[in-house]
């Protein structure tokens, strides 16, 4: 079978990209002058995020500034990323408390697991995204700057029914 | 025995046969139904003070405690009915009164049977809105720290003392909700065997001193072993964390140690985790490839007869090895003070502090204090690291090999050192006091280049021109039983973990 070629009239006011463009950049000239912006301007204004977002690590203290934790062993041991290092210790008080603490924020994969185990409510994800650093191993974040990190922390139920009733 | 008669009854729907006297938790063992308890405890008298192994037995109006209630012929139990369920919850609820919430910082947690039961049937909350009664700790001597506010008063650690260890020690001081564990005047639990108390507490209110804080119980790696410590050869659970052992305890036998494990061996594990290890093989001061040394070794224990200092904590795998590559030779046993426990028939801390001075005997190896005294031009020295040991006879030597897992004191700086692994590095055999040949299995990998000592003399006796072509320890020991006599016929999976008594052994000493 002989090929043929069918020419197709297209409607030039129609089809012509010239006047597309002008209709694009008449948009754009538009939102150039409108004051009203529709994007968050990062930094300056920061985006409202969740109550159960689940970010990077908080440990909470005690009034005298002492972390929370008492060494129990659950969060290690719930852990599914194998990301908290753990050693208790005695203090010259005799309480058990964490000698060392790391948590590894690359391997975590942010369930939140150890803040639900938690029986002292001390270990809380944080509603927290900039966790840029200079250095990769400045990831692993030990007590002391796990206890001084001040962002707000995770709300994993709503208080007020914390079933989910 | 054999006129013993058999009660037959029904435990939880299961037809039972159990010897007539046997109590009903015991029986519901045989039947695999594990009856909540707390007081009861098979090496122990039984007291019934704790009710929490009351079962329903039908045709009895009330509830009876398993572990004081005999069996009788035709007797139905049932554990799970309501009325029984109802009770033991009372029972735990009744417990959790004054118990402290205290499970994140109890070093019990894990292994706990007020958690595990309360788990099980317990309420899921309490109760009782009072304030708790609160005692402080109590410093019980030895390795034993008593916290009084977990203390469920099951008075199993009263009884041990009393019964077993023979020494009156503790007893159950004032009364009602004040009652807690006393100790006596003039006393502490510094009796060497009292640490016992501390595995039998169901709770955590007696723990071990060397222990706490140190790790979690489901954090521990557990295995199977026998205490190196003396020549008792109590059988034991190695327990580890992070290739570290962080504690010993007692794994029981009623052919040996039943339910218990001297202070001094289960305190002494330290040396296992030591780090000053001799981690590479060395000849004359320089570290070397396995092949090289073991070369070296060979060319030397060809050129004439070799004096052999043993170790008397060898395993009997790595001794018949060694009287393989350069026949028997002497080994000297470290002393100590010897401690009976009154309440088990022939089970004692013996003087003799090593593993396996029997299996040394029996191989034909002898004992002498100073093994090196008549040492000649070649030496080999296994598994001894020659501390306190006078060490001038080795200058006349031309050779010395030392197969160690440290260094030497006082060798000559030519020496050919091989390491090897240290018993919780690798499987072997003890045989005790008594010829009873026990199983030991590895716990934590060997360290730098150290050899299992079986596979080290091995290579040692191949590198002489004898026999070395075993594969694993167990190929050793069928070698071994075909020839030693006292081994004939035993294998691994005869002997098992709870041992088997060696022939001619029988019971001497």
């Amino acid at each position: 079978m002989a090929i043929t070629t069918r020419v197709v009239e297209r409607p030039v006011n129609e089809a012509s990209y010239v006047r597309a463009t002008f209709q694009g950049l008449a948009l754009t000239f538009k939102h150039l002058v409108d004051p009203h912006k529709v994007t968050v301007q990062y930094p300056e204004e920061k985006w409202d995020i969740g109550p159960r977002w689940r970010g990077t690590h908080r440990m909470l203290t005690t009034e005298d500034g002492k972390a929370k934790c008492v060494a129990c062993g659950l969060c290690p041991t719930v852990c599914p990323a194998n990301c908290i290092k753990l050693v208790p210790g005695v203090d010259a008080e005799g309480n058990r408390y964490p000698a060392v603490f790391d948590i590894d924020e690359f391997r975590c994969i942010f369930c939140g697991y150890c803040q639900e185990v938690c029986p002292e409510e001390a270990i809380h994800l944080g509603r927290h995204y900039e966790n840029a650093e200079y250095d990769r191993k400045d990831f692993v974040y030990d007590l002391t700057r796990l206890t001084s990190q001040t962002h707000a922390v995770c709300e994993m139920w709503d208080p007020a029914d914390p079933r989910g009733e | 025995m054999s006129d013993q008669k058999f009660v037959n009854l029904t435990i939880e729907g299961r037809q039972v046969s159990v010897p007539e006297g046997t109590t009903i938790l015991e029986a519901a063992k045989t039947a695999g139904v594990l009856i909540p308890h707390y007081c009861y405890h098979s090496g122990l008298k039984i007291a019934g003070v704790c009710r929490m192994c009351l079962v329903e037995v039908e045709k009895q109006p009330k509830l009876a405690p398993s572990c004081a209630t005999t069996v009788a012929e035709g007797q139905v139990v049932n554990v799970y009915t309501q009325k029984a369920l109802d009770a033991r919850k009372g029972v735990l609820e009744l417990l959790l009164i004054n118990h402290p919430l205290d499970c994140p910082i109890c070093d019990q947690a894990g292994e706990c049977e007020l958690q595990d039961y309360t788990f099980q049937e317990g309420r899921a909350d309490s109760r009782y809105r009072e304030p708790k009664r609160f005692n402080p700790a109590e410093d019980f001597g030895g390795d034993v720290l008593y916290v009084t506010n977990r203390c469920i008063l099951c008075t199993r650690c009263v009884r041990y003392m009393g019964d077993v260890a023979g020494d009156r020690a503790l007893c159950v001081e004032e009364r009602g909700d004040r009652a807690h564990i006393g100790i006596a005047p003039d006393h502490d639990l510094s009796h060497p065997w009292a640490a016992n108390v501390v595995d039998l507490c169901p709770v955590g209110a007696l723990v071990s001193k060397d222990f706490l804080n140190k790790a979690r119980a489901w954090e521990l790696d557990r295995t199977a072993s026998v205490c190196p410590n003396c020549s008792q050869g109590c059988n034991i659970t190695l327990e580890t964390r992070d290739e570290a052992v962080v504690r010993m305890k007692p794994r029981s036998n009623d052919a040996v140690n039943h339910f218990y494990l001297c202070d001094e061996g289960r305190l002494n594990y330290q040396w296992i985790n030591r780090d000053d290890r001799l981690e590479t093989p060395m000849v004359t001061g320089k570290p070397a490839s396995w092949d090289a040394a073991l070369a070296a070794a060979g060319a030397a224990l060809k050129g004439g007869s070799a004096h052999v200092v043993a170790g008397a904590s060898l395993s009997n795998e790595a001794l018949w090895l060694l009287k393989q590559a350069a026949g028997v030779g002497k080994f000297r046993v470290a002393k100590g003070g010897e401690a009976p426990l009154p309440g088990v028939k022939d089970l004692a801390l013996r003087a003799d502090r090593a593993a396996n001075a029997t299996g040394a005997e029996l191989m034909g190896f002898s004992r002498a204090d100073n093994p090196l005294a008549t040492a000649g031009k070649i030496v080999l020295i296994a598994g001894d690291d020659c501390t306190d040991l006078d060490t001038s006879a080795l200058a006349g030597a031309s050779t010395v090999i030392a197969i160690c897992t440290v260094i030497p004191k006082g060798l000559p700086a030519n020496s050919i050192l091989l390491p090897i692994a240290n018993f919780a590095e690798e499987e072997g055999t003890f045989t005790n006091l008594r010829g009873r040949v026990q199983r030991f299995l590895q716990a934590r990998p060997a360290q730098g280049l150290a050899r299992p000592s079986w596979m080290a003399l091995a290579g040692l006796a191949a590198a002489a021109g004898k026999n070395g072509a075993f594969l694993s320890a167990e190929a050793v020991f069928i070698a071994m039983a075909k020839t030693e006599s006292a081994f004939n016929g035993m294998s691994y999976d005869s002997v098992g973990l709870k041992g088997q008594m060696a022939a001619g052994a029988g019971v001497t000493a």
